[in-house]
């Protein structure tokens, strides 16, 4: 496997009971449960943020739908000193 | 040579509406440490499709047929005939070709549990299961299966619906290395992304 999908990652997908959860990359069992999308991006998010994480949003089938990249840029600005 | 024991016919429709729950299914095969096999998996021109067909399911123990396309959706549309057809060669392989074939397993899907009463009625009294258009329910039906007629146990149906999350994330991130698009995912030949499939099943168990 690359080393990207080595990095830490939060995802949103949906959940067999038609409601939407927000994973870490690897668990099986939820972090956190929402019944709308748009609540369990707002926490993903937010969270991904925290942990300097990639964020990916997940249509109901699976697919990628979003990508954001939070703390891994491979290309940081320059210290100016 | 993939023995019979552990390749799995899968004859669904390939159209773009159905592909996900195409590589769902694929993915759980794989997963569960069986052999897909399609009719995709070979590109060679000099070989007859029917031909290419008759192997795989000689080939194969067990046969995973989807008659989600048994329906046409609008006027002038024809019905695809190829599911439904495929499936009566397995069934027969099963019944009357005798020794190892005589033990193939069959698993018949469709979007709705109870369609196939009216279009294909000689499967009457058979136990066909349904997905229901989700790639979710899709993974669900396949685990269970080969964990039933093969297995005994396996990992549950949640893992694995993570773990194709997971797996579409990582395709998603290799292909933007190798400089594609993310919308590149839905033209990758289905041996490609059985390719990737292998590639991360291989570091998820390191």
């Amino acid at each position: 496997m690359s080393s990207k999908a080595k990095k830490e990652s939060v995802h949103v997908v949906s959940r067999t009971d038609g409601g939407w959860a927000v994973k870490k990359g690897g668990a099986v069992r939820a972090s956190k449960t929402f019944e709308k999308k748009q609540e369990a991006v707002d926490w993903g998010r937010s969270n991904s943020i925290k942990a300097k994480a990639e964020f990916y949003i997940h249509g109901k089938d699976g697919r990628i739908q979003k990508k954001a990249s939070h703390g891994n840029d491979p290309h940081p600005p320059k210290d100016r000193k | 040579m993939r023995p019979f024991e552990k390749c799995v016919f899968v004859n669904c429709p390939f159209d773009p509406e159905f592909r996900q729950i195409m590589l769902a299914m694929v993915f759980t095969i794989k997963r569960l440490n069986f052999f897909p096999r399609l009719a995709l998996e070979r590109n060679n021109s000099a070989e007859s499709r029917i031909r290419k067909i008759v192997d795989l399911i000689d080939e194969s123990k067990f046969g995973l047929h989807d008659l989600s396309r048994m329906e046409s959706k609008k006027a002038n549309e024809l019905a695809r005939m190829n599911m439904p057809f495929e499936l009566g060669i397995d069934y027969g392989c099963k019944h009357m070709k005798g020794g190892k074939w005589s033990d193939k397993r069959i698993l018949v899907l469709d979007t709705s549990q109870y369609r196939y009463q009216a279009a294909l009625s000689d499967l009457a009294g058979s136990d066909i299961r349904s997905h229901n258009n989700d790639a979710k329910i899709a993974i669900r039906e396949v685990r269970d299966w080969l964990v039933t007629e093969s297995l005994g146990t396996g990992p549950s149906f949640r893992a694995l619906w993570s773990d194709f999350n997971y797996f579409n994330a990582f395709l998603a991130d290799r292909l933007e290395e190798i400089g594609s698009e993310p919308e590149d995912i839905d033209e990758m030949p289905v041996p490609e992304v059985m390719h990737y499939m292998k590639e991360w099943f291989d570091a998820l168990d390191r």
